[in-house]
């Protein structure tokens, strides 16, 4: 490994080298506003080093990494979005009693476990990656302490997420005692139908099926959205599943993971089940933070019919998808966020009668996002799905596709109502919500950007053709 | 001395890993709960080892050592969340958390006010 192996590597250590200093500074004071800002210069820092660190040709660095646009592209949408959850979390945090700084070294933290993600190219970091951001969540999630439903919901993320890191890593070990190699590189499915190798990718599976909240892996996840303060929530569903999914897309690239029927029917059934049952059981929700947590398993569901489609059209889809997913969710969650406080989280659907009344703008950024999950116009969220859609097209995916659109018909309906809901008249008059200057800007930024990219998607469609090339 | 062949290896530490998933089923312990993640872990991390000696090479230790780093973190989150759970409820029984879930009621009838 050279000195200048160091350069592409510039953003993991950026933010590394900004979490030491975030504790160092609360070893000697404490301060919310400056650690708040100190975060959110980390990363900003690592976002402008993503791009000045950019290589132009693909770059193993050790076994464990390699540095390539696919990367880039990714690390530079989980930086922007670990800076806007940063920003966000300030006003939710203000009131709390003490020991609020902790909680921006640990967004820190998390957001270093998926950087090692996107850019790993072998099992150990991997797996390193993956715990520095599940041991950061678990924190993060349990970090209002007092409140015993924060608790709960830790130790359920806990306990699932370390017996499938465990089925992951038991999988690792047999895909490792058949191949005799760690690195993804090196690593192809063996078109010899060894049982302990199968074994081995099914083990696998649940590990990233748990992480990425697919059917039947997704139990935890109203649970953990409902008792997770608002802002933690969006970082789990942005973040923890892009991070996951990126790695997963290029790992069962490099293998050739689709000349495996077996393991590809595998998939096909995770997916139809994942849009079918995240969507039927979000209807029956009376709480927002739920209704978010079940349609975020039928929208996993639908970018694995993109995972699944073997053309070079795919990657462009899932990364596109994703855009508009993160977008569209740090909307929803911004306004759950603004509206809540980490004492009283507005989080029941009733409470968000008549919002229209109390603050027109935070209701309809929050039902613009709601037609991008639904995917309608004049959205991100339509743009996405006709990529995913497109991408299933080309390979001819039809049953996948079939099921894609019954499911997201069926979501149009708790969309719309969560819609109905927001402009409905209010059960009894109630003072106009004061929300602060900042936040709102933030938020408006967000919507600019959800509705921009529905109406001109050109320049990103542009962006995640260079991004993914290179990738198959 | 004649090597272990790799399947008794991998028998053994299959075996140890199905003791720690069923430790974590059958008990509602959270210290129970947490012995037996731990089993599991380093279930695994003996078929690393294993693994890595059928091959020649040290990547199954490194591998293992990489476990128990991230274990120990593991069970020190563990652990303080085990007093927070004492602290609320006054029993380290997971059963009696079970706040959020899908209630009864909700599936009643969510479209009415």
């Amino acid at each position: 490994m050279s000195p200048t192996d160091l350069i592409p590597l510039l953003p993991i250590l950026t933010l590394a080298v900004f979490a030491v200093i975030g504790i160092l500074i609360i070893a000697f004071r404490r301060d919310h506003r400056a650690a708040m800002l100190l975060t959110a210069g980390g990363f900003a820092l690592a976002l402008g080093s993503a791009f000045f660190a950019h290589p132009t040709q693909p770059r193993q660095i050790t076994p464990l990494f390699i540095a390539d646009s696919y990367a880039s592209f990714y690390s530079a949408l989980i930086l922007i979005t670990g800076l806007i959850i940063t920003l966000l979390s300030y006003n939710y945090l203000r009131s709390f009693s003490d020991h609020q700084e902790e909680y921006y070294v640990l967004l820190l933290l998390a957001g270093l476990g998926a950087l090692i993600l996107v850019m790993s190219d072998h099992f150990a970091s991997f797996f390193l990656g993956l715990e520095t951001l599940s041991v950061s969540l678990y924190t993060l999630i349990a970090y209002p302490h007092f409140q015993k439903h924060r608790i709960e919901a830790s130790i359920k993320y806990l306990i699932l997420a370390e017996a499938t890191a465990a089925f992951m890593l038991f999988g690792m070990a047999l895909v490792y005692s058949v191949e005799g190699t760690l690195s993804f590189a090196k690593l192809s499915v063996d078109p010899r139908d060894s049982t302990i190798l199968l074994a081995g990718w099914g083990l696998l599976t649940v590990g990233i099926g748990f992480k990425l909240a697919l059917v039947p892996f997704h139990f935890w996840t109203p649970d953990v959205y409902q008792g997770a303060p608002a802002p933690v929530t969006a970082l789990i569903a942005t973040v923890s599943k892009g991070a996951v999914f990126a790695l997963m897309l290029r790992y069962f690239t490099r293998v050739n993971f689709y000349d495996n029927t077996n393991l590809w029917q595998m998939f096909a059934l995770i997916a139809i089940l994942s849009m079918l049952f995240g969507n039927l059981l979000a209807l029956f929700q009376k709480n927002l933070k739920r209704i978010l947590a079940y349609s975020s398993i039928s929208h996993l569901g639908y970018l694995m019919v993109a995972f699944l489609a073997s053309g070079a059209f795919a990657p462009q889809a899932v990364a596109f998808y994703f855009v508009a997913y993160f977008i569209t969710t740090l909307c929803a969650f911004g306004v759950i966020t603004l509206l809540s406080s980490y004492e009283k989280e507005m989080e029941d659907l009733a409470e968000y009668r008549g919002l229209y009344k109390r603050h027109p703008r935070l209701a309809i950024i929050l039902g613009i996002a709601m037609l991008s999950l639904a995917g309608l116009p004049p959205t991100a969220g339509l743009v996405g799905k006709i990529y995913l859609a497109g991408a299933g097209v080309s390979d001819g995916l039809w049953a996948l596709l079939i099921v894609l659109v019954i499911s997201s018909i069926i979501g149009v309906f708790y969309y719309m109502r969560v819609l109905y809901v927001l402009f409905r008249a209010p059960a009894e008059e109630k003072p106009r919500l004061q929300i602060s200057q900042f936040g709102r800007a933030i938020l408006l930024f967000l919507l600019v950007l959800l509705v921009g990219l529905g109406l001109y998607p050109a320049p990103l469609m542009k962006l995640v053709t260079l991004a993914v090339t290179g990738l198959r | 001395m004649t090597a272990i062949p790799l399947t008794h290896g991998l028998l053994l530490a299959g075996g140890l890993f199905v003791l720690g998933m069923v430790g974590l089923v059958v008990r509602r312990n959270i210290f129970f709960i947490l012995l037996s993640l731990e089993i599991m872990f380093n279930a695994a991390g003996l078929a690393f080892v294993i693994a890595g000696q059928s091959w020649n090479q040290v990547d199954g230790q490194i591998m293992f050592l990489f476990i128990l780093t991230v274990a120990a973190s593991e069970v020190s989150i563990g652990l303080a969340l085990v007093l927070q759970l004492y602290h609320h409820y006054k029993t380290v029984n997971v059963d009696i958390a079970s706040d959020l879930r899908d209630s009864p009621k909700q599936f009643a009838s969510p479209y009415e006010d």
